[in-house]
């Protein structure tokens, strides 16, 4: 099974940037992993579900933000989180995407198979290249639910 | 007093939240726009290296980065007094238009086509791109998918990277290309110009054929009559890349033409209590309110605001659609927002044109890409038309490069009054008697819609939820009434 471990994220926006900063830190530790590929991306919609071609799994990394403690970590599957209605993005949400790039006869994961890791931001509007303590601390747990999510695959298998 | 509450908030363009108030009798009384600005961007560059701009304001935006990237490198010729050889001009260019090509197709497609190929009443579940691919064929997916798959790979074919370019240096750029990609660009640029023709074809076939939809651009609820913001080339002709900056009253006439480094002997900022964000509009006019006309400063920079300031299109299949549109619409200027979209695909055409033109330019393979600068920095200005608008960026550094001052102008910005005021004219057409649905507030938001609206940042945390949230209150704050759109 071919898995994308996707960190996304701005670097310059404080917590913003946390799904790269996890990935940072699972690329040196999955080397050895010849069926996992480490990256990372900035952008939703369209451009993540192109991101996706060719994977049978994904696991996205990335800040999230649902009013819970900073530094919370929410392991979800890409269905279970509720979709928005677009209306003015430059993009559609990614249920939308996957149906389009499925539609075109893309390879995608299943929806099943995209899960989602994120960890509760505390602030994404300001400019700067360190997350507040809460979310920086959450980093190592976040890490450690990657590798939980590989390593039962790998069991299973 | 009746609140409506739309709050589009999005992934990409950080969040916007739109605010009807209704009074006694349910009419709109005011609308307002709000943006949560990101914080700090000036403070954040200041005592950095002044070269390290074109990457990391790159950064600030997930929309445009190839925007932000070229209006920076050039605001670093400036400032390192340096002109780029020809070769450099044209790679830049190229870049540029391959840039525009995408990201206006995915506007078209995955944004705004929907309301016109399904219609504005259409359920919201169907008012998406799938509902297009539905309606129109299953092919599209392939040929949108392709054009955005095609942009992609060459802008990170001739910028290095397919995230964030980093390619641009003050005098050049950090490579070239050679004959073998050359021919990969033509090829895929001539796959490009096919699609545009097929986007205004569908757009002729679906959206002028129907009486309603062209009646719906003419609607008056829709109409702003202000200034034009764009950038023209010698010819006065549309550039994105480089050019003098061209204003154009409300009846069309030429009222400046200058070049972006003297930005603000004819630009001024207005501030309101109500936002963080300010409203560029034009100093020697005057700042007199949210208002049209020849006597407010309140001007547009969007598709349709550079083909009205510009005399034409520089190459003959864009050309030939811009003289059908404004005959179409009853001549220039044009002044109706919803045919913002109409001008996007032709602008679209114009950036397929232009990138085999590019493409196919003997000089576009030279291996003199860059030259070194060795001037001593001090002040500079770079400019370019982003998809959504004139972007400015403006810097100050000490001796050594280090960066004292940052000022920049984005896209969006320069809209943030007549986007304000379209939705306002918008939602007191449409809403009346506290009477609101659906297809009306789609409406309202197609005012807000049209002008791609982006407000500078990548700030894309993955959403708790994102819904279309109408609060109605009544008089004293109470809810009456809450919709809730979620696309299922």
């Amino acid at each position: 099974m071919k898995t994308l471990v996707l960190g996304l994220g701005n670097p310059l926006v404080t917590d913003d940037a946390v799904g790269l900063r996890v990935v940072e830190q699972l690329r040196p530790r999955l080397t050895e992993r010849a069926d996992v590929e480490v990256d990372v991306d900035y952008a939703g919609g369209l451009r993540l579900m192109e991101r996706l071609v060719g994977y049978d799994r994904a696991i996205i990394v990335d800040a999230i933000c649902t009013g819970a403690t900073p530094g919370t970590l929410h392991c979800l599957r890409a269905d279970s989180v509720p979709t928005q209605h677009s209306a003015s993005a430059h993009d559609v949400n990614l249920a939308t995407a996957l149906d389009l790039g499925r539609q075109a006869g893309a390879h995608l994961p299943k929806t099943a198979d995209i899960l989602l890791v994120g960890i509760e931001a505390e602030d994404i509007l300001t400019f700067c290249e360190e997350c507040t303590p809460l979310v920086q601390a959450a980093i190592p747990r976040a890490v450690e639910a990657v590798e939980a999510i590989l390593s039962d695959e790998r069991n299973s298998l | 007093m009746q609140r409506i509450s739309i709050d589009p908030i999005t992934r990409l363009e950080g969040h916007g939240k739109i605010d009807i108030f209704l009074d006694e009798e349910g009419e709109v009384a005011n609308a307002y726009l709000q943006i949560p600005e990101l914080r700090g961007f000036e403070r954040f560059c200041v005592g950095r290296p002044a070269e390290d701009m074109p990457n990391l304001t790159a950064r600030i935006c997930g929309v445009c980065p190839e925007a932000h990237h070229l209006a920076a490198t050039k605001a670093l010729d400036a400032l390192f007094h340096v002109d780029p050889p020809p070769t450099a001009k044209k790679l830049r260019e190229l870049f540029y238009s391959i840039f525009y090509a995408t990201d206006h197709t995915t506007h078209f497609y995955a944004l705004s086509g929907p309301d016109f190929v399904m219609g504005p009443d259409s359920p919201a579940a169907e008012r998406n791109i799938l509902g297009v691919v539905k309606k129109v064929g299953m092919e599209i997916a392939g040929k949108v998918l392709k054009m955005r798959r095609d942009g992609h790979a060459l802008i990170k074919m001739i910028g290095g990277r397919a995230v964030h370019p980093n390619w641009g240096l003050p005098g050049g750029v950090s490579r070239g290309i050679n004959e073998e990609q050359r021919k990969e660009i033509e090829q895929l640029g001539r796959d490009a110009v096919e699609f545009a023709k097929f986007s205004l074809k569908l757009f002729g076939d679906v959206v002028l054929a129907n009486s309603d939809f062209v009646n719906l651009i003419k609607n008056d609820a829709y109409v702003h009559r202000t200034y034009n913001m764009g950038t023209v080339d010698k010819n006065n002709k549309v550039n994105f890349y480089d050019g003098m900056i061209r204003v154009v009253g409300p009846d069309g006439a030429e009222f400046a033409r200058y070049e972006a480094k003297d930005y603000q002997q004819h630009i001024a900022e207005h501030v309101e209590p109500w936002t963080y964000l300010k409203f560029p509009y034009l100093k020697k006019i005057g700042w007199k309110g949210f208002v049209d006309g020849a006597d407010s400063g309140v001007y547009k920079a969007t598709p349709l605001s550079r083909l009205n300031a510009a005399d034409g299109m520089a190459t003959p299949l864009a050309q030939a659609e811009y003289e059908r549109m404004y005959e179409t619409l009853g001549g220039k200027p044009v002044h109706n927002t919803l045919a913002t979209h109409w001008a996007r695909l032709i602008e679209l055409l114009y950036a397929a044109e232009h990138w085999v033109e590019l493409a196919t330019d003997p000089g576009i393979t030279g291996k003199d890409y860059r030259v070194l600068p060795t001037q001593k920095p001090t002040e500079g200005v770079g400019s370019v038309e982003a998809p959504r608008g004139t972007l400015t960026h403006h810097y100050t550094t000490d001796d050594r490069g280090i960066l004292t001052r940052v000022n920049l102008v984005v896209g969006t910005t320069n809209n943030y009054a007549p986007i304000s005021m379209s939705v306002k004219k918008a939602a007191q057409g449409l809403i009346h008697k506290g009477q609101v649905t659906e297809g009306l507030l789609n409406m309202v938001e197609m005012a807000f819609r049209a002008y791609d609206p982006c407000f500078g940042c990548a700030t894309h945390s993955l959403p708790g939820q994102m819904p279309l949230e109408v609060t109605l209150r009544g008089p004293d704050g109470e809810i009456l009434r809450r919709l809730t759109q979620f696309v299922p």
